[in-house]
């Protein structure tokens, strides 16, 4: 049975008609073909599928389209703001932290999750943010890499941070 | 399986003495290796000596009790004394005078034993001779339990509960000394109090009470299934012998009554080995044996009782007698080729009494033949019997005294030995001046009471186990009887009386053909005559096979069934004064009606009928998965088949459109479908009953006003006999209120409104409460209880609840209201659509809900700090997992940790509540784990919450066990782990890959 949804994401709010229990992976990707967010596992173990709703990472393979109603969604796409990538993209990409990329966009979204919430992590804390991504092609050392150089653009870019 | 906690958790602790409650020793009574009742006397071997020694080094304090043969070990912990009892060492000696009064015992179930007289012998046609018994122990309990005794010099108080308080307390009084207003018994239900016959509780109870007196102390026994042993040894308490001798004419000419001993009724073993035989009371004389019936010679006799085999138990005995009597006149009338209710009316020169037969022989319709409608099934078989008697009237009321006549139906599952009581019709002639209302209901307990160990529980080890067993099949609990007004010229008020306490046995309720007339019903149905009770299914079943040996050997054994029943039926229906009648409720159709216009109600009422719809949650079963709203077809598994739910949209073909309200009514209140059928208790109109009259109207109003969707539902595939809607009529009869609800004025509104809605529309107790072997919800101490239903279990509701934060008033609002208790986590499962059908009620029903809920629990208002503390304390100590489950750590940590752990960054998905409170964890069932981990979690009925996905098919089962046992390792470190997840993995796969709710 479908159902009116709204939603809005990257900035942008959509009309949709979809069961509300599709998942918000599918609406996204098939959708609203916005393709950043990967579908993984489907179980919400991988990462690979991750958005940020308020700021706050969220697997979207799990998550019911209905719940993400009245929330801030934003994807891979939306990262960027006035034409420049955000910090994290642009660390990854300096750091060519990709084998097969699968799983960057977990990766990323992660990072800027905690950054929202912790703005100059540990590196413990870098990888407790990032224990849950999965990575098959075993690229962890440079993606490590990659979130610490990160941390320290976003340090430099905002240097009145948020008071934790 | 068996709870063993104390008492206390079980009784209301505001009635229970401290020292009942909590009992700190736990004893064990060993019988010696032979001990017996031989009819006679008590034959036991003698003690000689206690090796102490013996259990010396064990651990704890073990204490022996002796006195006589008695002996008893008296420990910490039941375990410990039944291990101690197990070691010690005890010498006994055979008793020198063995074997002395040996009685042959009745044979239980004989052939026909009427022998044709020589010829020469007067005029008699034919003899007829039968012995009859009556057990001393009519099974050894209903459930394992404790019986719990505290004695002093000054009282003797005891927990336990006993059929026979009245025989158990003259035991008391005789191994005490006390006076009887100094033996306080709790736990005893008074409505349990049958009178047919003592159990093994009071065996138990006197084995407690000797060891509490002589270690000055509470003493609490676990009354199981090794008290089997005493029934067997006490073996039979009761044996009549009738014989007589047939004229030509069929009447009988001679008639001679032959009863072993005064009373029936044998002490508790504890008693005889203590070596106090039981004084007889100074008022047993004995009931003289009396028979309503004019026979032309009559000879009487009752055996004296010097050797004061019990207490004289007049109602007992009269029920012995009545049951010897009775039978035998319906074997006569079988061997005869006369009707039983024939031979007896010729012999009856009473009018009341033969006006009194009449009028049941026609209500029951004695002459027609038993409906064959549903006897399809040839395993089956169907039988009647009737039996009648006239006890004097204690309260003088009446002369003559009060007479009652029985007709009933039942049905025997010749495979399983299963006796249903399938209808029953009991006229009484209980006088004049009597409250028939109350004589009706006192009736219908009394009979339910009294049928209940009589068809009930097998008293064998392998019937029974230790209790453990499940029941199902071992419970055939009957059928049986519901009121109807019909004939009641006379009402007068009766309440010194009605309030009259029920132990007090059988004051004008006459109960003596109760046990005739089923064993009579039980011959016509089967061929076979039970000379002795109970009629376990273990017996009959027994019985039915030795039969069909016999069979095979002489074809003409069987006795010829049921000779005609002509001869009542042109007699008139006269009404008998101060006649309850209770018959069966053959329930017609109610008329159809063309569907009401939608336009008929106020919108108002429609809207009510939308908030009520909401509250009993109609659509969470009346709708099938992806099917419309309300329009049937959900399957659901229950023990006794597969059923599905109806179509409750107004469509006049396949849904209620032609219901009329009053059919409406009676389907939610009865469980009557407007055609006449019998609705099955899936549909909780057992709670439904509760609902007001506005409500109900609204509800109707609502439901009539809805979109009529054409959809037929499939058929039920139940298993036999519970595929035979008519047996819902006894069931109801038994186990259904009716009543609407009625407001407790002692408690608050919002207390008051929270029980109207849980107790009625919200069925809370359809799910959780657990139900017995018939699937009747229990009531009482069981209520909310918690209970598995359809693969999951619904956690207890009571004091019992194990959520490993005690819930609170605001908690239980949070979780009904949002879905969510920070403290105890989502609803899931079933309970999910519940939540969601909550969300459309007012905020006061939610706070009433929680409010009732609160007090069942006896939940505080709030949250404290130390729960708090509490909370955070177990989510802190799971941060690590168990050592040395590396495979379940790696599942948890690849599967679940993503969203059940903390990683220091909040996620919008993972769960809001630690895993280290969560209920299903903590819970004594793994089967809610399981679920989860195969089904995942779905309460996106509830907004804000998200979904767990199933892993059913990522994880093998063995995974899955592996998970769940790290998971209970790791979360519920206080809790001993599962023992069986890996059946309940295999069995809730099965369940769930036939129709899956959660694809």
């Amino acid at each position: 049975m479908t159902q009116a949804i709204s939603l809005t994401v990257n900035g942008r709010s959509y009309e949709l008609a979809v069961p509300p229990d599709t998942p918000l992976l599918t609406v996204l990707r098939n959708d609203l073909e916005l393709n950043g967010p990967k579908y993984g596992c489907g179980l919400g173990e991988c990462g690979a599928c991750s958005v940020l709703i308020d700021g706050m990472a969220a697997r979207a393979c799990v998550l019911p389209v209905s719940v993400a109603v009245g929330h801030e969604i934003l994807t891979l796409e939306g990262l960027a703001s006035e034409g420049r990538l955000d910090p994290v993209q642009r660390a990854f990409i300096e750091a060519q932290a990709a084998q097969c990329g699968y799983c960057l966009n977990g990766m990323i979204i992660s990072v800027r999750a905690l950054l929202n919430h912790t703005p100059r992590p540990s590196s413990a804390q870098l990888r407790a943010a990032l224990e849950y991504n999965l990575c098959r092609c075993g690229t962890h050392v440079e993606i490590l890499e990659a979130a610490s150089r990160a941390v320290a653009i976003n340090a430099a870019e905002s240097p009145e941070a948020p008071h934790e | 399986m068996s709870d063993r906690q104390p008492p206390s958790s079980r009784a209301e602790p505001t009635e229970l003495p401290a020292p009942l409650a909590s009992p700190k020793r736990f004893g064990v009574a060993v019988r010696p290796p032979h001990y017996a009742w031989n009819g006679e006397h008590f034959v036991s071997d003698r003690l000689v000596a206690v090796d102490r020694a013996s259990v010396a080094g064990l651990p704890g304090r073990i204490e022996v009790v002796i006195e006589g043969d008695f002996v008893g070990v008296v420990a910490d912990s039941l375990d410990a004394a039944q291990n101690a009892a197990r070691r010690l060492r005890l010498e006994w000696r055979a008793p020198s005078h063995a074997g002395q009064g040996d009685h042959d015992q009745v044979p239980l179930e004989t052939g026909a034993r009427s022998r044709e007289l020589a010829a020469g012998h007067g005029e008699a046609a034919s003899a007829h001779c039968h012995d009859y018994g009556w057990p001393s122990r009519l099974r050894w309990g209903d459930a394992p339990g404790w019986v719990v005794a505290d004695c002093s010099d000054q009282r003797l108080m005891l927990w336990g509960e006993t059929i026979t308080p009245e025989a158990l307390i003259h035991d008391l009084m005789t191994l005490t000394g006390l006076p009887a207003e100094r033996i306080e018994l709790y736990g005893t239900t008074p409505a349990r109090v049958s009178g047919l016959g003592r159990h093994c509780g009071d065996d138990a109870a006197v084995d407690a009470a000797v060891m509490s007196r002589q270690l000055a102390c509470s003493v609490a026994v676990w009354l199981d299934a090794t008290y089997t042993r005493d029934v067997h040894a006490l073996g039979q308490a009761q044996r009549i012998t009738l014989s007589a001798d047939l004229a030509e004419s069929g009447d009988i000419a001679d008639y001679r009554y032959h009863q072993a001993h005064a009373s029936g009724d044998i002490a508790a073993v504890g008693l005889w080995l203590c070596g106090r035989p039981p004084i007889r009371r100074t008022e047993a004389s004995g009931t003289p044996p009396f028979a309503p019936y004019a026979f032309s010679n009559v000879q009487l006799a009752t055996r004296r009782d010097d050797h004061g085999a019990g207490r004289h138990s007049e109602s007992l005995a009269e029920i012995q007698q009545a049951f010897a009597r009775e039978s035998f006149l319906d074997e006569v009338a079988h061997e005869s080729g006369q009707d039983p209710l024939a031979l007896r009316l010729r012999h009856l020169d009473d009018v009341r009494g033969v006006e009194l037969i009449t009028s049941v022989s026609q209500r029951a319709r004695w002459g027609e033949a038993l409906s064959s409608a549903a006897s399809t099934s040839p395993d089956r078989l169907r039988g009647r019997g009737f039996a009648y008697s006239q006890l004097p009237d204690r309260h003088q009321r009446i002369p003559e005294g009060v007479r009652s006549a029985w007709i009933a139906d039942v049905e025997v599952n010749r495979i399983t030995g299963d006796v249903t009581l399938t209808r029953l019709v009991v006229g009484q002639d209980a006088g004049p001046e009597v409250d028939t209302d109350r004589l009706q209901q006192t009736l219908q307990a009394r009979v339910l009471g009294s049928a209940r160990p009589l068809l009930g529980r097998d008293p064998a080890f392998d019937e029974w186990g230790d209790g453990s067993k499940d029941d199902k099949n071992v419970d055939p609990t009957p059928g049986g009887v519901l009121v109807t007004r019909t004939d009641m010229p006379t009402k007068e008020s009766a309440d010194a009386e009605a309030t009259a306490s029920l132990l007090q046995p059988l004051d004008d309720v006459n109960l003596a053909p109760g046990v005739a007339v089923i064993a009579n019903a039980l011959f016509d149905a089967t061929g076979v005559r039970f000379r002795q009770p109970p009629f376990t299914a273990g017996r009959v079943r027994q019985a039915l096979h030795d039969q069909t040996d016999s069979l095979q050997e002489e074809t003409p054994g069987r006795p010829t069934k049921r000779p005609g029943r002509r001869w009542l039926k042109a007699a008139a229906l006269t009404a008998v004064a101060g006649t309850a009648i209770m018959a069966w409720p053959w329930k017609g159709a109610i008329t159809p009606i063309n569907r009401p216009a939608a336009n008929l109600y106020s919108a108002e009422t429609i809207e009510r009928g939308r908030l009520v719809a909401a509250a009993g949650d109609c659509a969470a079963c009346h709708t099938a998965e992806g099917g419309q709203e309300n329009a049937g077809g959900r399957a659901f598994d229950t023990p006794f088949g597969t059923l599905y739910s109806t179509n409750l949209t107004p469509d006049e073909e396949t849904g209620i459109g032609r219901w009329s309200y009053a059919a409406f009514e009676r389907a939610m209140r009865h469980g009557i479908s407007r055609d006449g059928k019998h609705l099955y208790p899936a549909f909780p109109y057992t709670a439904f009953a509760k609902i007001s009259d506005a409500d109900m109207q609204a509800l109707y109003a609502y439901l009539m006003a809805q979109p009529a969707v054409s959809a037929e539902t499939p058929a039920n595939a139940l298993s036999f006999p519970f595929n035979f809607r008519p047996l819902m009529a006894g069931w109801n009869a038994l186990y259904h209120d009716p009543n609407p609800f009625e407001p407790d004025p002692g408690q608050s509104d919002l207390y008051n409104r929270g029980a109207y809605l849980a107790e009625g529309l919200g069925h809370c107790s359809a799910c959780h409460s657990p139900r017995n072997a018939m699937g009747a919800e229990q009531r009482g101490e069981h209520s909310l209880a918690g209970a598995m239903v359809d693969g999951w279990e619904a956690p207890p509701l009571n004091r019992l609840s194990r959520s490993p934060i005690p819930w609170s008033e605001t908690s239980l609002y949070d979780y009904l209201r949002h879905g969510a208790s920070s403290l105890h986590g989502v609803a899931s499962g079933p309970m999910a659509p519940v939540v969601a059908g909550l969300g459309e009620l007012p905020e006061y029903d939610v706070r009433a809900l929680a409010h009732y809920v609160a007090v069942q629990m006896d939940a505080p208002a709030g949250d404290s700090e130390t729960v708090r503390a509490d909370a955070a304390v177990r989510i802190a100590t799971a941060q690590s997992g168990p050592a040395g489950m590396e495979e379940g750590e790696r599942l948890f940590e690849g599967a679940c940790a993503s969203c059940h752990m903390e990683n220091g960054t909040p996620s919008f998905t993972s769960a809001q509540t630690s895993l280290a409170l969560n209920t299903n964890l903590h819970s004594q069932h793994p089967d809610n784990v399981i679920q989860s981990i195969l089904g995942g979690v779905h309460a996106d009925h509830v907004p804000g919450l998200g979904n767990m996905p199933g892993f059913a098919d990522s994880f093998s089962d063995s995974q899955v066990v592996t998970l769940t046992a790290y998971l209970r390792a790791r979360f519920a470190p206080d809790q001993a782990p599962w023992r069986n997840i890996e059946s309940r993995v295999t069995t809730i796969r099965q369940h769930n890959n036939s129709p899956s709710p959660h694809p």
